[in-house]
């Protein structure tokens, strides 16, 4: 008896299994990618030599709240900083670069003290050998800016925005999977600029519309598991609500509750929410 | 134009700074610090000087300042207080701020976190008037929580006064900012310790 002819497969029922078999495997993945109740710390690793973290900004008041969080950044664990700003917003991109050079002039005064204070004393001999190890990463070489076109602009009818949000969500992807290099073309010389041209090991925003987008993005890298973000532990995610929202989540807090790794509340009256995935640690900016 | 106030040691001067919002001027703001009440309650404490940012609101600004002014001029006895405007400054407040600090005055501000959490860096008092004019107003959710953890007083922006007189004594009272522990007996950890602790690594 002859096979039947691979015609014959194509029957709307033959079509309707392999959509319910994708949408199965897609669900699946979802499932496992996706986190599932409350933070648990993951067994802990080596610190890498060489770290990236991926900033979103807003407007004024969110740009503002990000920079008091990240006030005590450490250059040295957080080696490259990715600032991602809206196209237009100008305040934001500023603030970026002032507080790098804040880092930059915070490390320097760092370095004056050590030497001031007492250069025989073994105390700052073992401290500059752990600095040689560790070496603060400040500078322009160690951060990059980017500017996305934005998802939607003030007074712009919610018809078009879903085109609008598509297009900064195609535009996110570059930036997440690499910074670029200092030298066009170049590959990474040290463990350093290796670090700054993957994928980030953090993603941090804390409520502007791109915030969404980006970590949305982040999520399909770790969906197919692109460069390994899934499967190397990359593009975790720390979502802060906004210092300003004592009661109830922000719009972009109530869509996000459920992709990111970290949801942090200011105020105890939201812990809990999103069912119990809100985290209050106090007061953080 | 408020450029020339500089404090000294031992000198009398007290200083009240108002900020109404860069982007959308709080005027109703601007109005209350000027009505007759509000000056009063500022004489009665002893500021000797007034500084408003009006931000875009200029005329408001003069309007409210021209009666303020001749209404203190009614009664001399009282001593003086000196009212000036400023527009918004791209460099920030961080002066204005400092006058504050040193003079022990008195900072009020709408209820933007932006500004709440520049003012309370300077350990200063501080009124926050929320615009109730608002929409979806998440403004006075903030303002409320922040005066219950004694961290602000909140103003009403019909009557100033009384939230101005409170000002005196809540100065020895103030909780600090941003809070060495937070709530009751509850562990807190710091923006990047979280930072670590997502990353999984250890030392």
């Amino acid at each position: 008896m002859a096979a039947p002819a691979a015609s014959s497969l194509y029957t709307t029922t033959f079509l309707l299994a392999i959509l319910i078999t994708l949408l199965i495997a897609a669900s699946l993945r979802l499932l496992a990618i996706l986190p599932n109740g409350p933070f648990k710390p993951k067994p802990f690793r080596r610190r890498p030599i060489a770290t990236r973290v991926l900033i979103v900004l807003g407007s004024g008041g969110h740009t503002h709240e990000m920079f008091y969080l990240l006030r005590d950044l450490d250059t040295r664990k957080y080696t490259h900083r990715t600032y991602v700003v809206s196209s237009g917003d100008a305040f934001s991109a500023g603030r970026a670069v002032e507080f790098e050079r804040e880092l930059e002039a915070r490390e320097l005064e760092r370095e004056k003290n050590a030497t001031a204070q007492d250069p025989s004393s073994t105390n700052t001999a073992s401290r500059k050998l752990e600095e040689e190890a560790k070496p603060a990463c400040t500078g322009p070489s160690h951060y990059n800016l980017v500017t996305l076109p934005r998802a939607r602009r003030v007074h712009q009818t919610l018809l078009t925005s879903p085109i609008t949000s598509l297009y900064t969500l195609l535009c996110s992807f570059p930036p997440l999977l690499s910074s670029p290099p200092l030298l066009p073309g170049q590959p990474p010389q040290n463990p350093y600029e290796a670090a700054a041209a993957d994928l980030p090991d953090l993603i941090i925003t804390n409520g502007p519309a791109t915030g969404v987008i980006v970590v949305l993005a982040s999520l399909i890298l770790r969906f197919f598991d692109i460069r390994g973000a899934q499967s190397r532990g990359k593009c975790r995610t720390i979502y802060a609500e906004s210092f300003a929202r004592v009661t109830r989540l922000s719009l972009s807090g109530k869509i996000l509750v459920w992709c990111v790794d970290r949801f942090l509340v200011q105020w105890e009256e939201l812990e809990g929410a999103g069912r119990g995935r809100a985290e209050f640690w106090g007061v953080l900016v | 134009m408020a450029d020339n106030w500089t404090w000294s040691e031992g000198s009398k001067m007290k200083v009240c700074f108002v900020t109404t919002g860069a982007t959308a001027p709080f005027t109703e703001l601007i109005r209350a610090v000027l009505q007759r009440s509000a000056i009063d309650a500022l004489r009665d404490a002893a500021y000797t000087h007034l500084l408003v940012q009006y931000g875009v609101a200029k005329d408001v600004y003069d309007t409210f300042a021209i009666d303020a002014r001749s209404h203190i001029q009614t009664q001399p006895e009282k001593g003086e207080l000196i009212i000036e405007g400023m527009s918004f400054r791209p460099e920030g407040l961080m002066e204005q701020f400092r006058l504050v600090q040193q003079s022990n005055g008195l900072a009020i501000s709408h209820a933007g976190s932006g500004s709440i959490l520049e003012a309370l860096r300077y350990g200063v008092p501080l009124i926050v008037v929320p615009n109730t004019a608002l929409l979806d107003n998440h403004q006075e959710d903030l303002a409320v929580a922040m005066e219950r953890s004694n961290y602000l007083i909140r103003g009403d922006v019909n009557d100033l006064a009384p939230a101005i007189r409170k000002a005196e004594d809540f100065r020895r009272k103030m909780a600090q900012f941003p809070p060495i522990t937070s709530g009751k007996h509850r562990e807190t950890k710091s923006f990047a310790a979280i930072m670590d602790e997502t990353l999984g690594v250890l030392e």
